[in-house]
């Protein structure tokens, strides 16, 4: 193992920290990442439904057997694969998509499973990995786009979510807007003017103090300021009287389609790694019918974002993927509905790095088991590292004296969805 | 360790510029008493011509009440990381230690307690906080943090296996500190219904293997590292623990380089929970002096603290001055006291205030008495559960929070008491002086009274406003977020 260096949080200055604290518990060992990245710096949008969308209600459908329910399989545009007759509009985007119909993870439960799953199931060193966001900002994040590395957008509550960086500690966390809403502190206290005057008495306060005292501490704070009112110069982010019609009736007024402009939005501005979290997935009892009230809210928007992604170039920088913690059982239960199945699932892949228009894995007819290219949430994380250029093979993380791996180092990408 | 060489470490220790009067009042009365002072408390130090003043200072910031609060807040974050909530209500332990800070409990007696109690009686259980709660019950959390917080030793890699950087760092280790520990369990008394931390049956040696060669198996009795091992005791092994967890060496060591950092914003040995060979001190000399002191006087941490807050080092200035940031509670009683905002608070009826609802924008009920300004301020600029705050750790929603949280934004609008009607009622020189000494603790500069003139000069919204502004701008400051 060679380090190209050893010093503790060596690539980060004032400038990155974003949202974000000085001094982590995490440092990171890697061949300077950023800097072997060519071109455009590549972004993440990560789509999870929460509680688990049935594969066989999507991507993955089984008409006719026991099993497969009262749906359709469609043709797509991809020649020869089928999708659920519930993904009409991303039928139509298949050739942008690269599917895995191989999951086989291993966690049942929500509580163990959604933790695990998004922190990589990573092998027990004793230390809580990072969630995917939190990683990519931790190895990534070169500050300047002047926006916080990670963002979770999701109902309910808006926040900081430091726990979600684990061991790399809370200024990798993720800057959660509830409903897409902004931090409330974001709204401006005084008006623009007054602004102006206030933050130059401190920054002249500052200018003192740095002559007597050093730069370190002074930068630390000042990067926060310069950062607070970055974010509330881009008020216009979060301002939802911009959507036009034509966006909104192409992304719907629900949730999950609002949240999925809103990602678009903040991709746009420069955010490194999205995540849009929809709950309500878990269908116990009466599958059939909430998925078919359920599909359509992911199907239109996530087709608008693949269309609009793509006609703004951005499919060429931006890695999307579309997950749950696991799929559900093939077996219909008593009450209509499908179980958690970490067996046999799939997910989807597209944009930057990915191959357009390929399925990979198999299930064996019924859909119980996976039939071909077996593939567990950690192929995944190798998959996503290596499409935004990071190489887990020779990055590490560091953390009291101990090189981490950043991906499982027993698994490595899914191949056959590299481009 | 004599007494002389402990007098010679600490000089040598001294040898960078001294503070300025100015400078040591801000910072031995907030690591003292947990806030800045007032501006007439300030103005009566500088002007006060008695050579011993310092000293007299550090006396009066003793005996007073900030004192054992500002330990007891500084204590609680260091041992429980942000961890509130749980079996045992935070107000209960920090009564309890505050009453041990008060009246200088012994450290000994203080950790003896924190380990052995089980909650059955009512008085020793606060103490049980920190393994209830803070580890969670769990052996091995409790393991984890026993062996970090008292001696100074993180041994979570030795949970599975030796530590693969740090030589002294065993599995055996982990496993003889758990072995006092396996059989602690955390219940609700069946009778009482009140929480505790009960201790099974006698259950022999702990078996354990590495996991790079899990065939190989070893067992120990409990043991702490250095020592042998000892009998498996037939009822609470907790208590065997306290007696000799407080008579190892290493406990008096990491306890003296725990405060330490508490005052100096590093640790002698750093960070404070890798203590081992290969980390050596920076101050080997020093730091056995003051460890032989400390246990010398029976663990007087009143005394302690006095040998550091004395220290040359602790008295240095300009940029040999110790550096660290202002916690959540002394921010809080610091911007408080500045904008003269700390009565109002005090007297202030208690609504329902939540401030994980206000920091949400789910409720605009805002925080009205110093417990909701204490609780919001922790929430702001604390860290997250878990994670020790050592080091200056700044964020941009504090940053945000500073520039447009409503309250603080109230605090720097005229009131009766408050720092812009003070200010108001000043003319000339007298308001950048009044200005300063309120949030900085110091005279201003020539500059700094021109810059105020001419903000005050140039302002078009009202004399009022511009106050704000100019105290916002300090409150806002590197200098101010900092105790230096």
């Amino acid at each position: 193992m060679s380090y190209a260096c050893g010093g503790h949080d060596h690539a980060i200055s004032r400038r990155h920290a974003l949202g974000l604290l000085a001094g982590a518990a995490g440092g990171l060992l890697a061949p300077n990442v950023a800097r072997a990245l060519r071109s455009k710096q590549r972004q993440v949008l990560m789509i999870w439904l929460d509680g688990g969308m049935s594969q066989l209600e999507s991507w993955d459908p089984k008409p006719g057997g026991d099993f497969g329910g009262p749906f359709r399989a469609i043709p797509s545009s991809v020649p020869g694969v089928h999708v659920s007759e519930l993904l009409p509009f991303t039928a139509k985007r298949v050739h942008q998509l690269a599917i895995v119909r191989s999951m086989q993870t291993k966690d049942n439960s929500h509580s163990v499973g959604v933790g695990r799953i998004q922190r990589g199931d990573p092998v027990n060193r004793g230390v809580e990995y990072p969630y995917m966001g939190s990683a990519i900002a931790k190895l990534l994040d070169k500050g300047d786009s002047g926006l916080p590395p990670y963002v979770l957008i999701k109902p309910g509550s808006s926040g900081f979510l430091a726990s979600d960086a684990g061991f790399l500690g809370g200024r990798y966390g993720a800057l959660a807007l509830g409903d897409g809403r902004p931090p409330v502190h974001i709204q401006g206290g005084v008006d623009a003017e007054l602004e102006d005057a206030r933050q130059a008495l401190r920054r002249s306060a500052d200018a003192r103090y740095r002559q007597g005292r050093g730069d370190a501490d002074v930068d630390a704070w000042e990067g926060c300021y310069d950062s607070a009112l970055k974010l509330m110069r881009r008020k216009e982010l979060f301002d939802e009287t911009t959507v036009t019609r034509s966006e909104r009736e192409r992304y719907g007024s629900h949730p999950l389609g609002r949240h999925l402009l809103q990602a678009r939005r903040l991709l746009e501005a420069g955010v490194l790694f999205v995540k849009v979290s929809s709950y309500h997935w878990d269908t116990h009892a009466d599958n059939f019918a909430m998925h078919q009230e359920l599909m359509p809210q992911i199907d239109r928007p996530f087709a608008a974002l693949i269309d609009d992604l793509e006609q703004r170039g951005m499919l060429d920088h931006v890695v999307v993927l579309l997950m749950s913690e696991f799929g559900r059982t093939p077996k219909i239960n008593q009450r209509w509905g499908r179980d958690h199945w970490p067996e046999a699932w799939s997910l989807a892949l597209a944009g930057a790095g990915i191959k357009r228009g390929v399925v990979t894995g198999k299930t064996t007819p019924d859909g119980s088991a996976v039939a071909e290219n077996p593939y567990d949430i950690g192929h995944v994380f190798h998959t996503v590292f290596r499409a935004v250029g990071i190489k887990p093979e020779e990055t590490f993380y560091k953390h009291n004296g101990q090189a981490l791996a950043i991906a499982r180092d027993d698994m490595g990408p899914i191949q056959e969805v590299l481009a | 360790m004599s007494a002389l060489a402990l007098c010679l470490a600490l000089l040598l220790q001294g040898e960078a510029p001294r503070a300025s009067d100015a400078e040591f009042l801000r910072r031995a009365t907030l690591d003292l008493g947990g806030t800045i002072p007032g501006s007439d408390e300030a103005r009566a130090f500088l002007a006060d011509p008695d050579p011993a003043k310092r000293e007299k200072l550090v006396e009066r910031l003793l005996a007073s009440p900030g004192y054992a609060r500002r330990l007891e807040q500084a204590v609680t974050v260091m041992f429980l990381e942000r961890r509130s909530g749980g079996k045992i209500p935070d107000r209960q332990w920090s009564e309890y230690l505050r009453k041990a800070f008060e009246t200088n409990e012994p450290w000994d007696r203080i950790v003896r307690s924190m380990i052995a109690a089980d909650g059955r009686e009512d008085d020793t259980r606060p103490a049980m906080k920190l393994l209830a709660d803070g580890a969670g019950g769990d052996p091995n959390r409790m393991t984890r943090d026993i062996s970090r917080l008292f001696l100074g030793r993180d041994l979570l890699c030795a949970q599975c296996h030796d530590h693969p950087n740090v030589k002294d760092y065993k599995q055996a280790e982990y496993m003889g500190l758990f072995a006092f520990l396996n059989r602690s369990k955390l219940q609700d008394d069946p009778k009482t219904k009140k929480p505790v931390l009960v201790e099974g049956a006698a259950a022999g040696k702990v078996e354990f293997a590495s996991v790079f060669s899990p065939a190989k198996k070893h067992q120990t009795a409990p043991k702490l590292p250095g020592n042998d091992e000892v009998d498996v005791p037939a009822s609470r092994p907790r208590e065997l623990l306290a007696e000799r967890l407080v008579r190892h060496p290493q406990f008096a060591r990491n306890s003296v380089n725990r405060f330490w950092f508490l005052f100096m914003g590093r640790g002698l040995v750093h960070p404070l929970d890798l203590d081992h060979r290969g980390n050596p001190p920076s101050d080997p000399v020093l730091l056995d002096g003051l460890t032989a002191g400390f246990v010398e006087s029976g663990f007087d941490v009143r005394r302690l603290v006095r040998t550091i807050v004395s220290s040359p080092a602790y008295g240095r200035g300009g940029r040999a001055a110790p550096s660290k940031p202002l916690s959540a509670e002394q921010l809080a009683w610091s911007v408080l006291t500045a904008t003269g905002s700390l009565e109002r608070v005090r007297k202030a009826p208690a609504g329902k205030f939540s401030a994980g609802k206000y920091l949400s924008g789910k409720s605009a009920e805002p925080p009205r008495t110093l417990d909701d300004v204490l609780q919001l301020f922790v929430d702001v600029f604390g860290n997250a559960p878990g994670e020790p705050e050592v080091g200056f750790q700044p964020s941009m929603t504090h940053a945000l929070f500073l520039m447009n949280d409503r309250l603080v934004l109230d605090w720097l609008r005229p009131f009766e008491g408050g720092l812009v009607s003070r200010l108001s009622g000043r003319s000339g020189d007298a308001v950048a002086e009044e200005l300063y000494l309120s949030v900085l603790t110091r005279m201003p500069d020539a500059e700094e009274r021109k810059e105020v003139a001419a903000a005050l000069g140039r302002s078009g919204k009202g004399r009022d406003v511009a106050l704000g502004e100019l105290a916002w701008a300090l409150i806002a400051s590197t200098e101010f977020r900092m105790n230096h």
